[in-house]
């Protein structure tokens, strides 16, 4: 799988530089090429590098982010935007989710949380490209193992499972992850899990223990930690927040 | 007479004004409050109509007049059942203890109005003025005086559970009632019952918790949050918290970056101080992060955490976690070397109320202390806040409890049996939207 590049936007060098060095791109298939302080320097550098990720906090001199990302959005569309803010705020939120970047994160930013981010895009890449190769009619293997999982997901699942049922080496199956969609085994099954949580948690009014065990997670404790880990907040507040926004 | 009417519709108008304009919680005495207020105004209105067509025989129709006397007497009788109601209620919520009656006062509403509505109504006719007499009217002063009876008894047989200022303007007002009553039985072309009606009501309002001093109080808890907020901007601190957190990663100090880590949570949460409602789950978040620190500081201390799932979206009060478990902490734990450990449980009672409970392995109260506590607790009102060091006390969580959620809610002490105490937080079960 081909690097992502990535483009760093703080005023703070000290931020910056917590990203560059405490971060593991190497293990989530990313390079950082590049850093801007303000707005201006992240327009300019956006045009000149071409970056697939750019992460960005709003509060910045000369041109706020949402300002650039509006701007560059229009250009390249293909790009991917993360938000790192300090300010929780909704009116932020809702004028940042009306520009569809792919992520908000808040400051003071948790690297572990910043990997899950990085991967869901990945993810998320990973499912929009297969949408567009199944109406070509190509099956590849790694699509029977993601469909398997999606139908299994109640189940436990593991590599050695897998590898049973479909008669190949988990090593090759863990190998496969990697390569085809850029994450490994365990945060695929994590992700469809936790999506398949949201999807009940909004549409059922089923208790948190019933959507754990639906998900896969025989514990809800556990459910609730990986949830939170993943989401930022837990699955009663997700369905709080998003049935308030309903209403 | 008509003017007399008149006036005191203004009155009562007046009352209703500054009543429904003010912000407050409402309990079930302020609903009772709201309907008496608007009957007596509908019978203040019936009041004056029945003054003139009750002088007017001649001019106005017999049916009309009956009919408009019907109304009169009808709301009447309804507001002295409103009058028990209110009494009932009060003594239920300052005594603690239920009528023996049940459904009776109610059931007798129903018998009362019912004779209102059917008996025939006889005029007497005097050069003084008109009124009426007869079985009708001998009827429906019976039925009011049932529900003055039944009030005045309720209040009197438990009248030193009751607030002593409360007490003595419903007494006041019952007194004039009795007044009013024998002067109107007295000489009957006075008709000035409305004046009775009246008095009582004003003397209702005046007790009930006035909305004006409740909403002062609201703000005093605010500027004493705000306080907490500390001098310095939040968004300051917690940014340069995490710029130092960084530079402890940077230099390879995990442990270090870890606790600044749940100490930027830390601010970061209370910062958000000034809404009074958050979710359960949000003040579990800023308990977790100070325990973190505290268990930190402390690795003999130790937390352990046992919260029903589904009520971590439930609404609470702001900011009344983390003050228990610190008084937990200061009074239990400190004073055996901050060795044991603290359990925090949420769960729903059988009667549908959030039940927070604290447990703390510390050293328990010294003897005498938990009656004193307990007294501070129930008299809360009585008691001056006040801001001891960094903690904002378990009196202020109390106090806060008790304005957001209602009087039945709010905080108590239990002793454990294997040493240490317990903190019972009782919260109403709100799951709706109130953020």
């Amino acid at each position: 799988m081909k690097k992502l590049r990535v483009l760093l936007v703080d005023d703070e060098i000290m931020i910056r530089e917590g990203f560059k060095k405490l971060f593991d791109w190497k293990a989530h298939d990313c390079e950082v090429v590049g850093e801007a302080a303000d707005g201006m320097e992240a327009l300019t550098k956006i045009d000149s590098l071409l970056p697939d990720i750019v992460i960005m906090d709003i509060n910045i001199p000369i041109m706020n982010g949402l300002k650039v990302i509006q701007m560059s959005k229009i250009k390249h569309p293909e790009m991917a935007f993360i938000i790192v803010s300090g300010y929780d705020d909704f009116a932020y939120c809702r004028e940042a989710l009306r520009l569809q970047i792919t992520d908000y994160i808040l400051k003071p930013v948790n690297y572990e949380e910043f990997g899950t981010c990085i991967d869901n895009m990945k993810i998320a890449r990973f499912k929009s490209t297969h949408e567009e190769t199944r109406n070509l009619g190509e099956e590849r293997t790694i699509h029977g193992l993601t469909r398997y999982l999606q139908e299994h997901l109640k189940e436990e699942i593991s590599l050695s499972v897998l590898a049973e049922e479909f008669h190949l080496n988990p090593q090759y199956i863990s190998q496969l992850f990697k390569n085809e969609i850029g994450v490994n085994f365990l945060t695929y099954l994590t992700n469809i899990r936790l999506e398949h949580a949201k999807k009940l948690l909004i549409s059922t009014s089923l208790p948190i223990a019933e959507v754990s065990e639906q998900s896969g997670y025989g514990d809800y404790r556990v459910f609730t930690k990986v949830f939170k880990k993943n989401e930022g907040i837990t699955p009663s507040q997700y369905r709080k927040a998003l049935w308030n926004e309903g209403n | 007479m008509l003017r007399m009417e008149i006036a005191l519709f203004l009155v009562m108008a007046m009352v209703a004004c500054i009543y429904f304009t003010a912000e407050k919680e409402k309990t079930s005495l302020h609903r009772t409050f709201e309907v008496m207020l608007v009957t007596v105004m509908i019978h203040l209105v019936f009041d004056g109509i029945t003054v003139y067509t009750v002088n007017h025989l001649d001019l106005v129709p017999k049916l009309l007049n009956d009919a408009f006397h019907r109304l009169f007497i009808g709301t009447m009788i309804l507001i002295f059942f409103l009058f028990y109601q209110y009494i009932s209620i009060l003594v239920v919520e300052e005594a603690g203890e239920k009528s023996s009656l049940g459904k009776l006062p109610a059931v007798f509403l129903f018998v009362a109005e019912l004779g209102n509505l059917l008996l025939p109504v006889h005029y007497a006719v005097t050069p003084a003025g008109n009124y009426s007499d007869g079985i009708h009217v001998v009827f429906c002063y019976l039925s009011l005086g049932f529900y003055f009876v039944l009030g005045s008894g309720m209040l009197l047989s438990n009248r030193k559970k009751i607030q002593k200022r409360r007490r003595i303007a419903i007494e006041i007002a019952i007194v004039v009632e009795l007044v009013v009553t024998c002067l109107q039985g007295y000489n009957h072309t006075w008709l000035i019952s409305g004046m009775g009606i009246t008095l009582i009501t004003l003397a209702f309002y005046l007790i009930l918790e006035n909305p004006d001093i409740l909403r002062a109080e609201i703000v005093e808890q605010k500027m004493s949050m705000l306080y907490l907020k500390s001098q310095v901007n939040p968004h300051f601190l917690y940014n340069t918290l995490d710029t130092i957190r960084i530079q402890a990663q940077l230099h390879g100090d995990q442990k270090g970056a870890d606790l600044l880590m749940d100490l930027v949570d830390f601010f970061r949460l209370s910062v958000k101080v000034d809404r009074p409602l958050v979710t359960l789950d949000d003040e579990m978040e800023l308990l977790e992060a100070y325990m973190e620190l505290m268990c930190y500081r402390y690795p003999e201390l130790s937390c352990e955490y046992d919260i029903d799932p589904d009520l971590g979206g439930v609404s609470v009060p702001n900011f009344i976690l983390q003050p228990m478990v610190e008084n937990s902490l200061l009074h239990g734990l400190k004073n055996k070397g901050y060795k044991g450990e603290i359990k925090i449980s949420a769960k729903t009672t059988p009667d549908r109320k959030l039940l927070i409970a604290i447990r703390d392995t510390g050293s328990g109260f010294a003897p005498g202390k938990k009656a004193i506590i307990d007294d501070m607790l129930e008299n809360y009102s009585k008691q001056k806040s006040k801001l001891t060091g960094n903690s904002i006390g378990v009196l202020n969580v109390q106090k806060r409890i008790k304005l957001l959620c209602g009087r039945e809610f709010g905080l108590s002490y239990t002793e454990n049996e294997g040493g240490g105490v317990t903190a019972n937080i009782l919260l109403p079960l709100w799951e709706d939207e109130r953020l």
